[in-house]
């Protein structure tokens, strides 16, 4: 289940032997569990592309039913003329989306498409002119229109509703008045113009021009709105238009554009429309506002603004387009087609209304998606146990630092002068200068949450920030960013290129940066539900920074968690949280690329590793196995149930109320353990770093570090020299 | 095959059209005309585009023209833009890609230009088309309507007939819009009488749009600059109603003289009997309709192609005023809904 690049021999996770007795609904509830993908609905619901969803089903729903009511609709001539049809619909539709997306309403689109369609025929039949300069009036006097809204609305600040319900009221006056005046002279002129005709009745690759003209200003349309910084600050400033003016976006322009490009949009409209019947009348564009409007919401935009693409404008258009025209091919009478499409909008306020409040509801419902684990029997960790993992007190008597003035440092690490160094709950990294560690500065602020640490060969501090990335401080507290992204795997719906909980890191003797990502599937602040889940979503990842680029190595770990070099630095220790499991990854030497377990099946939850002086390795543990948490994941139904009906105090989550610091051989035999059994100074660990004889016990939850004394350590020795010391 | 098969092929090939003569020969005794008429009409699609079909004149055609195509055996369907001149535009555009063609399409045109090339689309995909009641700039098959040049100069010539020497001589017209045939052509009509008269002039004109409110308004504005007017030339008996009011409103009800055309419905006698009008120019529908299917029905024997002929049927006008209404000489809307739904 292991992936690596670059024709390495596959590696596979090896698996746990489930334990024998196993009934036969506890098989099926498995095979249910772990088979049946349901986190996927989750995953696709949080895709910001999930609104499409219901608009994308419903036209789905209209198309085959229409398909199935008028015959002979899906041949290739009828979808030729309904997407003929479509083209300046379309144009409209989209440009009014811009508008609504941007927060405001344009009434007048009908008035300006009239307009601009009288300008077109004018300038053919009148004037006699070329098509181009037709085009060109028809545009221009779309745009003229729309900057007369745009500078309403957004430079004098009217009511977008109001000022264009009066434009268009002006606009419909103006074109009467021109109908009456030279209606007559257009319909009998004697000009006939080829082009002209070509462009409303022909078609190029076997599809009418303007639906291709519809097409091409759809694709520009997006790319322009979805990446582009304008369409960005459309989005902006319809979204929260005091947040886009703090931020330094120029609002009153930005809504201004958007009404040009609704006039616009509506001129290049009605363009095609002169060009397709030739002829305008008093009827030309009258009801189109209403129209457009009710594709724009049926499609999914918020009439609020902010949300909305033209993706959903699209879908839309289609739907009443389809509608209307199909109402007119079944003959239905006066009035219906207006009745449904009424009918439709209110539905679609009233949907989008109710999506919008619910969403995070049923997202919330439908995320978690509880797979089964059958946990080994653990040897007991009890003090006066007799085993290997049996706790004590030695924790308990650990020499406090920064007492109550830091909040939680996750993992420490000490520099060539002693001083000690550990990342923050406020972002930062804080330095505490040897001997005494009383006096502290800020060394860097990077943000986020920073966890895991490790030095390189000149010092510089690497740390996994939660929620960020991998990041360096060099020694004169200059952060730089190493890598926030890895390459993204083809068929995963989150998109699992972001790294979302860099863990702990680890440099290899070639300077790249070893490095694991906990979970894909939650945030940093919702680590605690990953438990809940227990779905192997962790990653290894490796960084180089020579080449800047950083690719995946391992996936499907439960809880990727400490990542330590081995003292040979052939392979990699890697701890698997949930999975209560330490596994090697081989870097280097004839089994590179292979993955074994050294420990399996602990009665703690391992966090961070690290080296100690005699040749053993460290490791935290975060969190103490409970009878009552194994037998909740063998009921995954039963996690589930809990998460939907519960509120959340009142879950059962695994202990990390609790924890300690075990010591382990190449071998993972268990050397020594150290623990706080009344838990006052350091009831849960999550990190320890050796230093010059001390051990420094770091916790994401504590409010201090603490330090013991390491009798028989070697009291040279640091992690520094360990790994850089004799390959200077 | 064998020469046995091979002779048995022949004797029965032969008995065959020796009975296929004889039935023929028998069958040529009797009469072939039904015969050819079923073959030639029945199955045959038809279907109407008016402007919509909520008003009276498309009603009027429904019944009467679809009455007789359904009676010989065709199929009679129509389309309802609703006054949308785009949707009737696509209404036609799908019967001429729709996998049903129609064999003969009825439209009553919004304008002198939209539908051309529909038409000429139409008759290319082997349609016949008929306009109706407007005519544009296609010349299509037929066309069956009013010479609405004519109408104008007989409502405008009641207007003057009635008025007289000692009034005014200024009359008010309202228009229906600068587009549409019927209104454009009646204008004409009004200006040719206009000329023959001299003297006589047009106060104030207006477009309704066909509307029957903003004919009112018009009307109503026109009076109240031109109080002396002796006559009002509406183009439709639709938004004559709605001039009548406002000539009615402005409290000039017997001294203004309200000119119009209609299709000779029985309301609009009543109308012209109590005063509301005062002269009625109308084309009889129910004629109208008859020379439509008795179009229908050579179009569809003749064997002649769509587009290959043109031909003009223009509908008989007879101008009605008080003194001419007279019982049974019209067609009744009410009646027409009442015997549908029975």
């Amino acid at each position: 289940m292991t992936q690596t690049r670059g024709g390495r021999p596959r590696a596979s996770l090896p698996q746990h032997t489930e334990p024998a007795r196993m009934t036969l609904r506890e098989k099926l509830t498995r095979l249910r569990y772990n088979k049946v993908p349901d986190h996927l609905l989750g995953e696709i619901l949080s895709k910001s592309w999930a609104d499409n969803l219901v608009p994308f089903a419903f036209l789905l729903v209209v198309v085959a039913a229409f398909g199935l009511l008028l015959p002979g609709f899906f041949a290739p001539s009828s979808l030729l003329d309904t997407t003929r049809q479509l083209g300046e619909f379309l144009i409209v539709v989209l440009g009014l989306t811009v508008v609504i997306i941007g927060g405001g309403i344009d009434l007048s689109v009908g008035s300006i498409f009239a307009l601009a369609a009288f300008a077109t025929l004018a300038v053919i039949y009148i004037a006699e002119g070329p098509v181009w300069l037709a085009l060109l009036a028809a545009l221009g006097a779309g745009a003229l229109f729309g900057a007369l809204n745009g500078f309403l609305v957004g430079y004098l600040r009217l009511r977008a509703f109001l000022t264009t319900l009066v434009t268009l009221i002006i606009g419909r006056s103006l074109y009467d008045i021109l109908i009456t005046t030279w209606g007559a002279r257009i319909q009998s002129s004697p000009v006939f113009n080829d082009t002209f005709d070509h462009i409303g009745m022909g078609a190029v690759w076997g599809q009418p021009i303007s639906a291709l003209i519809a097409l091409a200003f759809a694709l520009v349309a997006h790319l322009v709105m979805s990446r582009s910084r304008i369409g960005w600050h459309f989005t902006a400033v319809g979204g929260a238009r005091r947040s886009a003016f703090n931020v330094g976006i120029n609002v009153r322009r930005t809504i201004f554009l958007t009404y040009v490009i609704s006039g616009a949009a509506c001129g290049l409209a009605g363009f095609l429309f002169a060009a397709r019947l030739s002829g305008v009348g008093p009827g030309t564009g009258l009801g189109l506002e209403l129209a457009a409007l009710t594709a724009a919401v049926v499609g999914g935009n918020s009439l609020g603004g902010g949300r909305g693409s033209i993706a959903k404008g699209l879908m839309g258009a289609v739907v009443v387009l389809l509608i209307t025209n199909g109402l007119i091919r079944m003959g239905a009478g006066t009035g219906t087609s207006q009745l449904i499409v009424g009918l439709l909008l209110a539905a679609a306020i009233v949907l989008d209304v109710r999506w919008l409040k619910n969403r995070h509801k049923v997202l919330s419902e439908v995320y978690v998606a509880p797979l089964h684990h059958a946990m080994q029997p653990a040897q007991s960790a009890l003090p006066g146990s007799g085993t290997a993992y049996a706790l004590n007190d030695a924790l308990a008597s650990a020499e406090p630092i920064a007492l109550g003035t830091v909040e939680g440092p996750e993992d420490v690490i000490l520099d060539a002068d002693d001083n000690l160094y550990a990342g923050t709950r406020h972002g930062q990294i804080v330095r505490w200068f040897a001997p005494d560690y009383t006096r502290s500065e800020v060394f860097a602020h990077i943000g986020g949450f920073p966890l895991g640490l490790a030095m390189g060969r000149d010092g510089e501090i690497v740390s996994c920030v939660g929620a960020m990335g991998l990041y360096g401080v060099a020694k004169d507290g200059d952060v730089r960013e190493l890598s926030t992204e890895t390459q993204r795997s083809l068929f995963s719906v989150v998109d699992d290129a972001r790294l979302r909980d860099p863990n702990d890191c680890d440099i290899g003797p070639d300077g790249r940066i070893w490095f694991t990502d906990s979970t894909t599937r939650y945030d940093a602040h919702d680590w605690a539900l990953d438990s809940i889940e227990s779905r192997p979503t962790g990653r290894l990842l490796v960084h180089d920074p020579k080449t800047g680029r950083t690719r995946t190595v391992l996936k499907n770990l439960r809880y990727a968690n400490g990542v330590c070099l081995s003292h040979d630095g052939q392979s990699l220790l890697i701890a698997e949280s949930w999975a209560c499991s330490v596994h090697r990854y081989w870097i280097a030497g004839p089994k590179e690329g292979r993955l074994e377990t050294v420990i399996r099946d602990m009665p703690g939850y391992p966090d961070n590793i690290n080296r100690a002086s005699d040749g053993t390795y460290w490791m935290a543990w975060l969190g103490m196995r409970t009878p009552s948490f194994d037998m909740a994941l063998r009921h995954p139904a039963m996690r589930k149930r809990m998460t939907r009906n519960l509120p959340q105090d009142d879950w059962l989550f695994p202990n990390i109320n609790t924890g300690g610091v075990v010591k382990f051989d190449e071998t993972g035999a268990i050397v020594a353990t150290l623990g706080d059994l009344g838990g006052a100074a350091h009831p849960m660990v999550t990190s320890m770093r050796e230093h010059k004889g001390w051990l420094y016990i770091g916790g994401i939850l504590n409010n201090r570090i603490g330090r013991i004394r390491l009798p028989d350590a070697d009291p040279e020795w640091t992690s520094w020299n360990s790994y850089w010391g004799d390959r200077a | 095959m064998s020469k046995l098969t091979k002779t048995l092929r022949h004797a029965i090939l032969a008995g065959a059209c020796l009975a296929g003569a004889v039935i023929g020969a028998q069958a040529q005794e009797t009469n072939p005309g039904p015969e050819a008429y079923r073959s030639a009409l029945e199955g045959k699609r038809v279907v109407m585009v008016p402007m919509t079909m909520g008003f009276d004149l498309a009603q009027g055609w429904n019944h009467f023209i679809g009455e007789e195509v359904k009676q010989f055996g065709g199929i009679w369907e129509t389309r309802d833009p609703n006054w949308s001149v785009d949707a009737g535009a696509q209404a036609i555009t799908d019967l001429i890609s729709s996998g049903e063609k129609p064999d003969v399409l009825i439209v009553q045109t919004p304008d002198l230009n939209s539908y051309s090339r529909l038409f000429k689309r139409a008759q290319e995909a082997g349609i016949f088309v008929i306009q109706l009641d407007n005519p544009s700039n296609y010349a299509s098959d037929v066309f069956a309507g009013s010479d609405w040049k004519r109408l104008g100069e007989l409502e405008t010539q009641a207007v003057i007939d009635h008025c007289g020497e000692g009034s005014s001589k200024k009359i008010a017209v309202i228009q229906g819009d600068q587009v549409n045939a019927s209104s454009l052509d009646q204008w004409a009509g009004v200006q040719a009488v206009l000329e023959r008269n001299p003297g006589w002039t047009v106060a104030g004109t207006a477009d309704s749009n066909w509307d029957a409110t903003t004919a009112r308004n018009a009307a109503a504005t026109i009076l109240q600059q031109h109080p002396d007017v002796c006559g009002i030339v509406d183009f439709w008996d639709a938004t004559a109603q709605g001039t009548a009011s406002a000539i009615r409103d402005a409290g000039l009800k017997d001294k203004i003289f309200p000119a119009t055309t209609g299709s000779g419905q029985c309301i609009c006698d009543k109308h012209v009997e109590d005063g509301t009008f005062g002269a009625i120019v109308t084309s009889e529908l129910p004629r109208q309709s008859q020379d439509v299917v008795a179009a229908i029905k050579i179009l569809l024997q003749s064997g002649i192609k769509p587009g290959e002929s043109k031909n003009y049927l223009y509908t008989h006008e007879i101008a009605r005023t008080k003194k001419d209404v007279a019982p049974g000489t019209c067609w009744s809307q009410a009646e027409i809904e009442a015997a549908a739904k029975k």
